[in-house]
């Protein structure tokens, strides 16, 4: 009985033993954050989710490659401009010589789709706080749904032209319980979405947040016409493609920043100028990754000879008695290739390893000039109309007449070429090229396939033209592939046909 | 007795599971990794699609080995793939088919270094097949989807399908090995019945007709073969007109005979298929020290397509084109190319070659901004990262110089021995031992090399120049040392010492100075390096400005001479 006795009491203190540290161990709410059932409950922690979506775009706070690298590496890697240089990976050069593969890490769309999920929570949850706090309005509120909604829809521009088809995830995931295996959606499907959003957020947009930098660092309604105009360009839809941009042209509230020696330094070191449209806004808290990308002694890529060779030539123009604005001390520092537009601090004058804020240019008035003239060149009659915005550009940037390829106005094929020349020149090294060059071989049934093709053999090596040439007939091969650990969690996920 | 039943109880429980658990048999791992190798693969396909193949195996006895230890490439074909083979072989099943043959047949199949679709390029696999002959790859577009294609005769359905001991690719057709030899290759097409007739006539038939040298080792060669209708087109109608055209000593089988080269300038030794030639600009032949030179551009692989520079401008000798359709065919020892036009061996006469080593460079010529603009220190390059193409130097960077009394008003100047002098405040480049130059385009023929530089600094050094790794011997430079005198009338009794002045009439002095350093006889048409190596003493302004390569036979090894403007004195 004693031994019994003894048992007994042995038990209930043990059970006693576990009890007594209940309220504490059984909280699970952390103690240094906050949960979201005390989220969203005022205004000002909507407007803290819509400011956190656009430092989520200036990289990942844990640490994961930033939006940033990937939109350059995106853009980039498959032009002409760049070329291989200490630093480059194995990883690059796959992409640079037509080669990717599915466990090549450039492809991993994560760093879009995190922000997207940023986006989507802002959505899902910022309209309930209009009951809890009576001082959100309902302008209020749609200012901001309009924010995310156009920063999310230009997410999925960008997927839908690195991969074609991408699973469309239009709600938020805040727990692993959540996260859900969706298939992906077609081309059209995506690129609907994102019309749509930019379609509802543009009546409910602001035209300007009352000062410049904000102007530039968030989304206005300009903004969204702008991304309008590149998504009906995209989709070939061209007349809407000009009535979007002709939206921001009539505001008269940007400009074209005049060729000086300060031009550089107020439109790419600065930022925030009246010709830019949408910069992601780094700053000295918030570093990019330029300077170690481009700048270092290991840096990862240098551009091309073509650059100076023949895209600006080393011609001078006549009449500014100088090179092209937009080349040596803009674009690239001639000398030794290194591609200057994020690292310059002037024409000549690099930063140093703190100072790597330049912004990263989503938009410039430049851009909706000439994606209005290209929208143009594709209408009967309107041939002039997009040679004189051209014009204008090169104007500004006093490009030498050894550039000028004087198509003829009523030529839709020589004076889309020529836009496109004018765009690599006008937009080196923002992350556009490939996607420029893949919409003008693309377009009308991929009429200018030839292109193409010949685009891509002069950035491989000679023994393996004909195999990438041929590649280049399999239209997925114009799309990454799906990234590996993408199709291992997400078992609907099917891998582009040309990958597989 | 309560208290005792429960301790029996826990007692026998615990007895239960000891004894259980000594039950158990211990499982020890034995392998290192749970990926199926080949052979598991292929029997665990989740579609059958290799239940064929493994017959095959099995019969030609290759189960073991492609079960164990290696890194193979295996290309498996499917069911339809063997289907279509056994009915190309009027064979009713594998049974058939002797044991030999299948193994020959896996034999193709099969490489023993893992190759992933990553590495494939247009020509041949980097890896020998265990049967002995090369698999070429390519990638072909049917209806809008490009897939791989194997030696032409196969497309890969799946690939890079990676298994514990190597890689398959899955195939649609049988890969069968070619069985004949070039000779016979090029025998069997009629329309090469002219250049048939040559070999037979010059003996290389007999070359190209054997597989293995009498040491009994693989022997390959490539043929760049013209077809009847382009020797029609340059009006030689059949072999006697060829014979009659090139034979000069009437036995086209003697090894100096004309015809005799021209033939042997058709083949080239080793085995080339097109992506191997275009990725090396210039070919040996069997004709010794001649060459073919070859060029990719606009999608055409071009072969003895070659522009140089003389003192009148820039000659250009059009090429002839290899056709990329009819081109790459396999042998049992070799390639056979289809060249669209007619070519022979060369016949150039050496010429001078007056060359600035700074306006030859293109990496600095297309610096705008720099060339002939201004000074500057061009970086390090290493092996793999380079500043240019056609200069190496030991370290530290390299000085250009303008705005000086050189030919074009400017020179490479390098410190030997010693750091560079800080020209303009730009800093300076550490002393370097030596310098090294690519040459443009020489012809075959004996040269005296001249060289041009202008005297600045007066330490004393000497620079040995090595053409081709050959140290030349006549003349060491003396960076410090002028001519002793630029009158016209002491010009011939100065070059018969080996010097000369280089600059024009109102320009010379003793400090624009040129060495004869030496005769070369180069060997072979083409480009070749010169190499500058500091053999003593040290000077800050070492200045390289021209080499002249003037044949030893030439009119005048000291005109013309040359202005820092760009003109030339005649």
């Amino acid at each position: 009985m004693r031994l019994n006795s003894i048992y007994q009491i042995a038990i209930i203190t043990a059970i006693m033993g576990i009890f007594t540290g209940c309220s504490k161990k059984f909280d699970l709410k952390p103690s240094d954050g906050i949960i979201r059932n005390n989220f969203w409950q005022t205004k000002e922690q909507v407007r803290a989710a819509v400011i956190g979506c656009y430092a989520a775009l200036m990289g990942d706070p844990n640490g994961g490659k930033s939006l940033a690298e990937t939109l350059f590496t995106w853009g980039e890697l498959r032009g002409d401009l760049l070329t291989a240089a200490l630093g480059t990976t194995a990883a690059d050069l796959e992409i640079m010589n037509v080669n990717t593969q599915a466990t090549n890490t450039i492809t991993d769309w994560r760093p879009v789709y995190k922000i997207i999920n940023y986006c989507n929570t802002v959505l899902d949850y910022a309209p309930s706080v209009l009951d809890k706090d009576k001082t959100f309005t309902q302008d209020l509120l749609n200012g901001y749904l309009a924010e995310v909604k156009t920063i999310r829809a230009l997410m999925y521009f960008y997927l839908a032209r690195s991969f074609g088809e991408v699973p469309l995830k239009l709600i938020s995931t805040s727990s692993d319980e959540e996260i859900m295996q969706i298939a992906k959606s077609s081309r059209q499907e995506v690129l609907a979405q994102v019309l749509k959003d930019l379609n509802e957020a543009e009546p409910m947009a602001v035209l300007s947040y009352g000062n410049q930098a904000t102007d530039k660092g968030r989304i206005t309604r300009y903004t969204i016409n702008t991304i309008q105009a590149d998504v009906y360009l995209w989709m070939e839809k061209y007349p809407e493609a000009v009535a979007a941009c002709d939206k921001v042209i009539n505001s008269k509230k940007f400009g074209l920043i005049a060729n000086s020696s300060a031009w550089f330094t107020t439109l790419f070191r600065n930022g925030n100028s009246a010709e830019s449209i949408f910069e992601i806004e780094f700053d000295q808290q918030k570093l990019n990754v330029f300077y170690s990308m481009l700048g270092t002694g290991t840096r990862r890529f240098e551009a091309s000879n073509k650059v100076m060779d023949q895209i600006y030539t080393t011609e001078i123009n006549l009449f500014t008695n100088a090179l092209d604005i937009r080349s040596d001390g803009a674009s690239v520092r001639a000398q030794d290739n290194v591609i200057w537009k994020y690292i310059g601090n002037n024409a000549t004058d690099m930063i140093s390893a703190d100072g790597s804020y330049t912004h990263w240019f989503f938009y410039r008035y430049a851009d909706v000039l000439l994606m209005k003239a290209e929208a143009l060149a594709q209408l009967p009659g309107k041939g002039q109309e997009a040679l004189d915005l051209v014009t204008l550009i090169r104007q500004r940037a006093g490009a030498p007449e050894t550039t000028n390829n004087a198509p003829d106005v009523n030529n839709i094929d020589q004076l889309s070429l020529f836009i496109l020349d004018e765009r690599a020149r006008e937009f080196a090294f923002e992350g556009k090229r490939w996607y420029d060059v893949l919409r003008y071989a693309k377009k009308n049934d991929y009429q200018n396939i030839a292109y193409l093709q010949d685009f891509v053999s002069s950035l491989v090596p000679a023994n393996s033209v004909r195999t990438v040439q041929a590649k280049m007939l399999d239209h997925n091969s114009h799309y990454f592939p799906v990234y590996i650990y993408e199709l291992q969690t997400n078992k609907q996920l099917v891998q582009n046909p040309f990958y597989q | 007795m309560k208290n005792y039943t429960f301790i029996c109880i826990i007692a026998s429980l615990f007895l239960a599971y000891i004894s259980g658990a000594g039950c158990k048999k211990l499982e020890i791992k034995e392998t290192t990794t749970n990926d199926p190798n080949v052979m598991d693969y292929l029997r665990n396909d989740s579609l059958n699609r290799f239940t064929k193949l493994i017959s095959v195996i099995d019969k030609a006895g290759y189960e073991t080995a492609l079960n164990t230890y290696g890194t193979y490439t295996f290309f498996a074909p499917t069911n339809d793939a063997i289907d279509a083979y056994l009915k190309a072989h009027n064979a009713n099943s594998i049974d058939d088919l002797p044991k030999e043959d299948l193994q020959k047949m896996l034999q193709f199949h099969l490489l023993s270094d893992p190759i992933l679709t990553s590495s494939f390029n247009d020509g041949k696999l980097s890896s020998i097949t265990d049967f002995g002959q090369y698999l070429v790859t390519s990638v072909v577009n049917t209806a809008g989807v490009s897939s791989y294609v194997v030696n032409r005769q196969a497309k890969i359905t799946q690939p890079n399908i990676m298994v514990g001991n190597g890689v398959i690719h899955a195939i649609d057709h049988v890969l069968t090995p070619s069985l004949l030899t070039l000779a016979q290759l090029i025998e069997q097409d009629d329309s090469y019945s002219i250049f048939t007739q040559a070999l037979k006539e010059t003996g290389f038939y007999d070359t190209l007709n054997i597989t293995k040298n009498k040491n009994g080792a693989q022997v390959w060669l490539t043929v760049l073969a013209q077809k009847d209708q382009v020797y029609i087109d340059s009006s030689i109608q059949n072999y006697a007109q060829l014979k009659a055209k090139y034979c000069n000593t009437g036995d086209p089988k003697r090894t100096d005979d004309s015809l005799h080269l021209y033939m042997a300038y058709h083949i080239l030794p080793d085995i080339k298929y097109l992506a191997d030639i275009v990725t090396s600009n210039s070919q040996e032949t069997l004709v010794p020290l001649e060459v073919i030179t070859d060029k990719f551009v606009n999608n055409k692989v071009l072969i003895n397509d070659d522009s140089y520079t003389t003192i009148d401008g820039i000659v250009n000798e059009p090429g002839v084109e290899l056709d990329l359709a009819t081109s790459d065919r396999s042998a049992t020892n070799g390639v056979l190319h289809n060249a669209l036009g007619g070519f022979g061996i060369k016949i150039r006469k050496p010429f001078p070659v007056y060359w600035d080593l700074c306006a030859t460079q293109p990496e600095l010529t297309r610096l705008s901004s720099i060339y002939r603009k201004k000074t500057y220190l061009f970086d390090y390059g290493d092996s793999t990262n380079n500043t240019f193409k056609d200069v190496k130097w030991e370290k530290s960077c390299l000085k250009y110089r303008t705005g000086v009394k050189g030919y074009l008003g400017d020179y490479w100047q390098m410190g030997m021995g010693r750091s560079s002098s800080n020209t303009s405040n730009l800093g300076t480049c550490s002393g370097n031992s030596w310098i090294e130059f690519t040459t443009p385009l020489l012809v075959k023929g004996k040269y005296k090399v001249w060289f041009c530089y202008y005297t600045q600094n007066s330490t004393v050094s000497a620079v040995q120049a090595l053409f081709d790794s050959v140290p030349l011997t006549s003349a060491l430079i003396e960076f410090n040392k002028k001519i002793s005198s630029v009158d016209p009338a002491q010009e011939a009794s100065l070059a018969a010492v080996g010097w000369k002045w280089w600059a024009i009439s109102s320009e010379k002095a003793g400090a624009t100075a040129a060495r004869m350093l030496g005769i070369v006889d180069v060997k072979a048409t083409g480009r070749h390096k010169i190499r500058f190596q500091l053999v003593s003493g040290a000077n800050a302004d070492c200045n390289f400005d021209m080499v002249h390569f003037i044949p030893v036979d030439w009119p005048s090894q000291t005109s013309p001479r040359f202005s820092k403007t760009g003109s030339i004195e005649y």
